[in-house]
Formats: C-alpha cells, structure tokens, sequence
C-alpha cells in the first residue's frame, strides 16, 4: 500500500490537516480517540479516503506484566471506526507495578525482554482487525547487560511477531546522536522492507542531549537521513509529527514539503 | 516462554520509581543520563498540564514548568488533568483571578476526592472570583458581577 506523505492529525490543527489537497495518510493518538464517535474532521478524512491510523501511547508492549485486554480492545476499536489499514505502537514501557512513568521507556535489549514483547505483541495481534506496526523509541539512557544490538533485537523480534516495523527517522538520528554512532549504520542493519511508514519530527538541544520533542522544525539532518532511508528502500509513507508550539500553516507546509522533497514522494500542500 | 518474568517487572518498577517517585538509581545505569530523561518527562508533563489548565500555568508565567518539575518530580503522573488540579489544590492559597476560577469551575463540575478518578456531578454551586458558579446535568454557568471575565 502507497500511503505517501502524512501528518499527525491533533485537535489543534485539524483545520490545516483537513485542509491539506493532496493528503491521503494521517495518523492519530488513539488514546485520544473515542471509537463510539470520533472528531467529525477526523470522520471527513476518512470518508475522503485517507489512511487513518490510530497510533497508541499507553499499550506498554515493553512491560514485563500483560498488556490490559481494555487497552487492547480500545486500539481494536480505533482501528474499526477510522476503517484503519494498520494500527501502531511502541517498543517500550510506560508502567509498571502500577506507577506510570509519563512517558515512552526503553527497554532492555536482554531475552527476557524480547520473550515479555513478543507476548504482549501477540496478545495485542490477536484482538486487532489489522496489522500491527511498532515503533522503536528514542532514549536517552540504555539498560545494563544488553544482550544483543539494537538492530538484532528488533530483527528478532519482527521475526517472532510478523508485525511491521514503524521506523521513526529522527529517533534513529537522536539514539545515534546520543550515543556517539552513525545513524546510516543502523539502517543498513535493520529489515526494511518490513517498515511499513516511518516518523519524521524536530526536536532540540538541551545539556549536550538531542531530545526529540516533536516540538521543533525538523533539522537538515533528519531529512538527510530520510534521504539516506529511501536511497536503500524507500518506505510505504512518511509522516511528521507536531506536538505541541504549532507553527503557522505556511511553516508545516514547507515541512511536508521538505519531507516530499527528501523520500522522492508526491507533495501533498 | 511464560511471557510473565519477575526479575523484569521488579527491574522496570525500580527504574520507573526511581525517575518518577525519588525511588534509588538502580545500579549500572548512566545515572546522569537517567536523571535527564527524567527531567525532559517533567517538562513534557508540564506543557501538558498547561494545555488542561490553561489560566492555572498562565498565573505562573515564565516560572511555571519550573514550578511543576519540582512539585511533580517525585509524584508519578495520574494524567494531566488530575496532576494539574492536585496541583491547584495544593497550592490553593496562593491561586487569584482566572486561575482560582479555572479550579472553581472544574469543583463545580466535578465531584474529586484525590484519590478516585473525578466524577461529573449531577448539581453543584461554587464560589469564584466575582461570582458564583451553578453546575447542572455537565454544563455550568457564572453568575455575578463579572461572569465572562
């Protein structure tokens, strides 16, 4: 499936979003959506015919306990009101003995980790109606004792699950950036024709660390690295992320652009 | 493969306790680096709490996500929306103008005992800032001297 350029739709900008010509592919916090009757804006995409996907947050596939078959049901029900392609989430976890760590952890690259995922992430296929795309996150710590790289660990564990690969580019950037590596490196490791669209964002400097904040223009250095991405094998859709300190419209059209620019594929302003 | 590891769970909980709760840095992380994905999830955590409560964040200017980092750094997230109203609370004294309102309106319309999850109250009335504010069946309305401001 072409999904093209896409956008992270958010309340705030629902009306540059919708008003996008060209655009087919959006993505939506599914956590943020209420499958009983989602925003109308949401629905007009739809009915145009844009790929909508409800990207979950909150799942914690990374978690050593059982994702909650609630939160399972919920991304479920996304998936059907927006007649979703896919659904994504995260390789990560943002709970555990009950306290919520606010946010995307990482976690370990260790065998028991690998064995928590893979069952959380087959928990989670067997109640969607559509394929399963996860996203491997920015960090900017690593666990002690990793027993594989990053790139066989995620190999690994698409070959266990047949889920897809949500490939986010400027977190490839920032985890390479941090820890001192080449980011093209790790996509020449990393199975890409299982990527099934990939995360474009901005993010900024704070202490000497990249932090992808999604809050930001996205740097000259990311769409290099999206360059570099589709020279090798160019991905189904690319799609920005903006949370939070919108820009003026003019300012996210250049970026999508830049993007479309970048890949090789089609405009959507 | 059990899908379930205990030595896993306890290693994520000590590790989310001690970014979240002033928990003990687990041995062998990069504890410089630990403390500043720490500090970049209160900041995050804070623009969110500013979009729930919008007058609440604006009362303390440019001071605010420093305020909130160090009120919530050792206090685990419940959602933005109770975060931001636990905060109100516990600075109640020191709350004027608009964001006193903001929390007025939010107890009349919601029943919240800081524990459970807030429920919508069916009928409430509240004092706020230049008026008093009647909750019924979801929607509420200020009456007084200065109602829209």
């Amino acid at each position: 499936m072409r999904l093209g350029v896409g956008i992270g739709w958010r309340p705030e900008i629902a009306g540059f979003v919708g008003a996008l010509p060209g655009l087919r592919f959006a993505e939506v916090i599914a956590e943020s959506v209420h499958p009983e009757g989602p925003a109308p804006e949401l629905l007009a995409l739809r009915d145009r015919g844009a790929a909508i996907v409800p990207h979950g947050v909150r799942l914690s596939l990374g978690g050593a306990e059982p994702v909650a078959a609630e939160r399972v049901a919920h991304l479920a029900a996304c998936a059907e009101a927006l007649g979703a392609p896919l659904a994504s989430e995260h390789v990560a976890f943002v709970r555990a003995g009950g306290v919520e760590a606010g946010h995307l952890l990482p976690v370990p690259r260790t065998r028991a980790a690998l064995d928590a995922l893979t069952a959380n992430i087959r928990r989670t296929q067997a109640e969607l109606p559509v394929p399963l795309a996860v996203e491997p996150i920015a960090a900017l710590f690593d666990w002690p004792d990793a027993e594989y790289t990053e790139a066989d660990f995620l190999t690994e564990l698409m070959e266990r699950t047949g889920a897809l690969l949500l490939l986010d580019v400027a977190n490839v950037y920032a985890n390479a950036r941090n820890r001192g590596e080449d980011p093209a490196a790790l996509l020449d490791r990393l199975p890409l024709d299982r990527v099934a669209y990939c995360h474009v964002a901005g993010g900024s400097e704070e202490g000497g660390r990249y932090h992808d904040t999604h809050a930001a223009a996205v740097p000259a250095e990311v769409l290099e690295l999206v360059a570099e991405l589709c020279a090798r094998h160019r991905p189904p859709g690319l799609l920005l992320e903006r949370d939070g300190r919108y820009p003026p419209a003019a300012e996210l059209r250049a970026e999508l652009d830049a993007i479309a620019a970048a890949s090789g594929l089609e405009p959507v302003t | 493969m059990s899908g379930f590891d205990a030595r896993l769970a306890a290693a994520q909980e000590a590790l989310v306790r001690a970014m979240t709760a002033g928990g003990p840095m687990p041995e062998g992380f990069d504890a410089e680096a630990v403390r500043a994905a720490a500090h970049g999830i209160l900041l995050k955590r804070a623009g969110e709490v500013a979009r729930a409560w919008p007058a609440l964040a604006a009362s303390y200017g440019t001071s605010w996500k420093a305020v909130f980092a160090a009120w919530a750094a050792e206090r685990p997230t419940r959602g933005s929306f109770r975060d931001g109203w636990d905060f109100a609370r516990g600075n109640r004294d020191r709350l004027a103008g608009e964001a006193a309102r903001e929390l007025a309106l939010a107890e009349a319309r919601w029943s919240y005992d800081g524990q459970a999850p807030p429920r919508p109250r069916r009928a409430a009335a509240r004092r706020v800032p230049g008026g008093a504010a009647v909750a019924f069946r979801g929607r509420v309305r200020v009456f007084g001297r200065n109602p829209s401001g």
